[in-house]
């Protein structure tokens, strides 16, 4: 009995010896984010604008309905997003979005900072998402 | 010579030096409490493989002024439906007695002040353990009444569990200590550190090993620390009997935790390690074997289980009971043959 | 004589230990539990309902939110059901069920390291919740590099899986696994051979092996009242058969013997995951059946006919015949079975989930009926539940 004690006593006293401790000290320090994480929306852009055709296929696919796309046209015939809205509070991160994409247009960020104090931060508009 | 001071020969004198003395523990008291609470989460910490406070002041040190502050400043909520009186009667009930047990414990030899030789301890009563039983009995009343006065059930299990727990091992500590004092031939603690002067063999914890070890394990039962901690146990009662305590009477209950680990080895270090005597200055000495002391109880909070409380009776009435009175019997007879 | 009274005390659904929001009303004498009656549906989402409402593939992420602390384990009971249903098990690449192999038994580990994390918790050691945390905290960024995510992967795919493994991803299994049995050394240098913990484990909340069948346990917890069942041997799935591994069981049908058996568990794990990285092969990870999966990117951005492709099958869906099948797989927890229904249609017209932690928290009355409140924390923790699964 007083062996295991001992037993158990002596392997707390050995990580209190330093460089056991595994905290890192978060505001200060982060840890790096792996490539394939699954953060903020990127819409990824295309010479002067997005490359996102607005074919509607990541608000097909979302399991949670957070994306909202309307589709224009500009003067030479070619459509884009007239709106692009992605609702954070709404996204679960699944990834189905970039894994839908056909022209490549979306991606995720390691960007997992989206704390606010409004509601209406959380509504990612077109040109936020571009950033 | 120089003559003893007292209330006779110099009453000015006599009166400012004890008020002196009493600051001087009370303040150190209270400042080894508020570290304590720091060390304690450095330490366990580092043990969990993590870093404790950081934050607040270089290496997290001003962490517990931090704690303070907050707590003093919260809203005091007292439950609609608890017993009011008895409500803020309890954390007060609990915390004086373990300020106050501090008095009985000498901290030094003699120095002179004046031309007179002044004791380096607040009062040595001529029953002093049994002041310190008093005082260990007076506080269980505290966690008993916060326990019936929160009106909530888990408190009220806490505080039942809590005197159960102080009743059957107040017994066991106490009979630990009846050894030492049938080898020191008297009650004052005074007297028992000088029954251990001169050499360190001469130290109760070897010709009372059994009592020293029963009264450690009892005294950690008699403190609510772990594996020992059910009047509290978080994860059975959330927080037994503080449940309902918010702001500065939760700080009091908390002060008084670590008071009593305080209290408890000094005690420890009086009875059985010679009290203030080694190599440095008196009151150095005793500090660094409270500091042992409680980083053992700090130590062990980080590596046990709780018990359960029908284990704990049963430890305590048909393990230490038994030892300590088996204790007492053969001190007894070498004293004797 | 003087009335006998009991006292009647709401344990949850915030305490500290019921492992989320379970509530327990319990009724008490002194702290002796007369009667205990677990309530349940505090955390209830709607999943099953959810799923109707979506095609097959959306409804995947719904499935990494039932039992949290094990979302590969959901994720692969999930998938495997709707292969069973469109009738592709069979076409399922090598590389895709050994992948799923070594995921579901890493989840294992991850899921019994929290287990043993919170369990200890429970009885009051501390320390080794966070030693537990260290190393599950491994499994989280394996996860992230894997799938993108450290708690919902959403990784497998019906048919096959999302992502190959990234660069380095062999290595770090292996160094985990290599390193895991000396994790599992510390955790029981400081409980297993230490009184207390033996005296609160041993002989508390016993269940013997005819109850546990009777109510329908499942997992180590039947395991450890010794009956030899586990499906990954007896029903295998995913190509478990190929694996040599050893089905734990103890005799003593108590809280310890629950705790050495999934302590065990960890070990097998170990080394069924070493045989995973083996047995890995180059090759494909989805199944070629056009009509289920996605096409692959390059051929969606290069094609006309990839393009076509990723329109059809995210707008459409995939329609498996009418029929209902049920799978079950054996996950952390138990088992885990997901009863499907299809109308022909592309959403499931009723996806059944038979949660391990549901069944097995039915034994939790007869377990702590007589013992004390302190029983009552470590029988919630040996049945190792979540909430999540549970209410759904």
């Amino acid at each position: 009995m007083i062996k295991e004690f001992i037993q158990g006593l002596s392997i707390t006293a050995k990580h209190l010896l330093p460089g056991h401790t595994t905290t890192v000290e978060y505001p200060k320090q982060k840890l790096e984010i792996a490539e394939r994480f699954r953060g903020l929306h990127r819409l990824v852009p295309d010479h002067d604008r997005e490359k996102c055709v607005a074919c509607g296929l990541c608000p097909t696919v979302c399991p949670a309905k957070c994306i909202t796309v309307e589709a224009g046209e500009d003067e030479n015939g070619v459509k884009y997003p007239k709106v692009y809205q992605i609702d954070m509070l709404r996204c679960i991160f699944c990834g189905y979005c970039v894994e839908a994409c056909p022209v490549e247009a979306i991606e995720m960020t390691g960007e997992y900072e989206l704390a606010s104090y409004k509601r209406e931060d959380f509504c990612f508009t077109k040109e936020r998402l571009l950033k | 010579m120089p003559e003893m001071l007292s209330l006779s020969n110099d009453p000015i004198l006599f009166l400012s030096v004890m008020v002196a003395k009493i600051l001087v523990v009370f303040i150190v008291v209270v400042l080894i409490v508020a570290y304590a609470t720091y060390a304690e989460r450095k330490i366990i910490g580092r043990m969990q493989t993590r870093l404790g406070p950081t934050m607040t002041g270089p290496l997290g040190l001003l962490q517990p002024i931090a704690d303070g502050l907050k707590l003093f400043f919260k809203e005091d909520i007292i439950p609609a439906q608890s017993s009011k009186f008895a409500f803020i009667l309890a954390p007060m009930m609990i915390l004086v007695p373990a300020f106050i047990t501090v008095a009985v414990i000498p901290f030094g030899d003699f120095i002179t002040v004046g031309g007179y030789l002044v004791p380096l301890h607040i009062t040595d009563l001529n029953v002093g353990i049994l002041y310190i039983l008093a005082m260990a009995g007076l506080g269980v009343y505290g966690i008993v009444l916060a326990g019936w006065a929160s009106n909530n059930k888990y408190s009220l299990i806490g505080g039942i569990r809590s005197a159960a727990q102080m009743v059957s091992y107040e017994l066991a500590a106490g009979l630990s200590m009846i050894a030492v004092f049938m080898l020191s031939e008297t009650l004052s603690l005074r007297g028992i550190v000088d029954a251990q002067a001169g050499s360190v063999l001469n130290w109760y914890i070897f010709s009372q090993p059994l009592a020293f070890c029963l009264f450690v394990i009892t005294s950690l039962a008699e403190i609510n620390r772990t594996p020992f901690d059910l009047p509290e146990a978080e994860t059975e009662l959330v927080s037994g009997f503080c449940t309902e305590y918010s702001s500065m009477k939760y700080a009091l209950f908390f002060m008084a935790e670590y008071a009593n680990m305080i209290v408890v080895s000094a005690i420890t270090a009086t009875l059985f390690l010679g009290g203030p005597a080694g190599p440095f200055a008196g009151p150095i000495n005793l500090l660094l074997k409270i500091f042992f002391f409680m980083f053992l109880f700090i130590w062990i909070r980080a590596t046990f289980p709780r018990v359960r409380y029908d284990q704990l009776m049963f430890m305590g009435w048909k393990v230490f009971l038994p030892l300590a009175l088996l204790n007492i019997v053969i001190t007894g007879a070498v004293i004797v043959f | 004589m003087a009335k006998k009274e009991t006292m009647t005390i709401n344990m949850g659904p915030q305490h500290p230990s019921t492992h989320g929001v379970l509530q327990l009303v319990l009724e008490l004498d002194g702290e002796t539990v007369v009667n205990a009656v677990p309530h349940v549906g505090f955390l209830h989402r709607g999943v099953e309902k959810l799923a109707e409402n979506r095609s097959y593939h959306r409804a995947l992420p719904l499935t990494d939110r039932l039992d949290y602390l094990a979302p590969m384990s959901n994720n692969l009971g999930y998938v495997l059901a709707v292969e069973k249903l469109l009738g592709i098990t069979d076409q399922i690449p090598e590389r895709a069920k050994v992948v799923r192999v070594m995921m579901a038994e890493i989840t294992r580990i991850k899921s019994h390291l929290v287990w043993l994390a919170t369990h200890a918790l429970d009885i009051g050691a501390m320390t080794v919740f966070l030693y537990c945390f260290r190393e599950r905290e491994a499994i989280m960024d394996m996860y992230e590099k894997l799938s993108g995510a450290r708690m919902t992967s959403n990784y497998f795919r019906v048919g096959g899986l999302s992502l190959d493994l990234p660069e380095g991803f062999e290595n770090d299994v292996l160094e985990f696994i290599d390193a895991m049995p000396g994790h599992l050394n510390t955790y029981e240098g400081l409980l297993t051979g230490n009184k207390i913990w033996q005296k609160r484990t041993i002989g508390v909340a016993k269940i013997s092996a005819e109850d546990a069948i009777d109510i329908g346990l499942t997992g180590p917890a039947l395991r450890a009242s010794g009956v030899d069942w586990d499906l990954r041997r007896d029903n295998p799935y995913s190509g478990y058969e190929d694996y040599d591994f050893k089905v734990i069981t103890r005799d003593g049908c108590d809280t310890f013997d629950r705790y050495t058996a999934r302590l065990d568990e960890m070990r097998e794990s170990c080394k069924i995951i070493r045989q995973a990285l083996d047995k890995l092969q180059p090759g494909p990870i989805l199944a070629d059946e056009p009509s289920v999966c996605l096409p692959a990117k390059k051929d969606v951005v290069n094609s006309i006919e990839g393009l076509i492709h990723q329109f059809k099958i995210i707008t459409e869906g995939f329609k498996p015949e009418e029929g209902e099948i049920y799978q079950g797989v054996e996950a952390p927890k138990g088992e885990l079975g997901y009863y499907m229904v299809s109308d022909g249609t592309a959403n499931p017209f009723r996806m059944k989930v038979r949660p391990p932690s549901f069944v097995n928290l039915q034994a939790l009355p007869q377990m702590i009926e007589g013992s004390m409140i302190a029983d009552v924390v470590a029988a919630i923790g040996t049945l190792d539940i979540v909430l999540g699964e549970i209410d759904r």
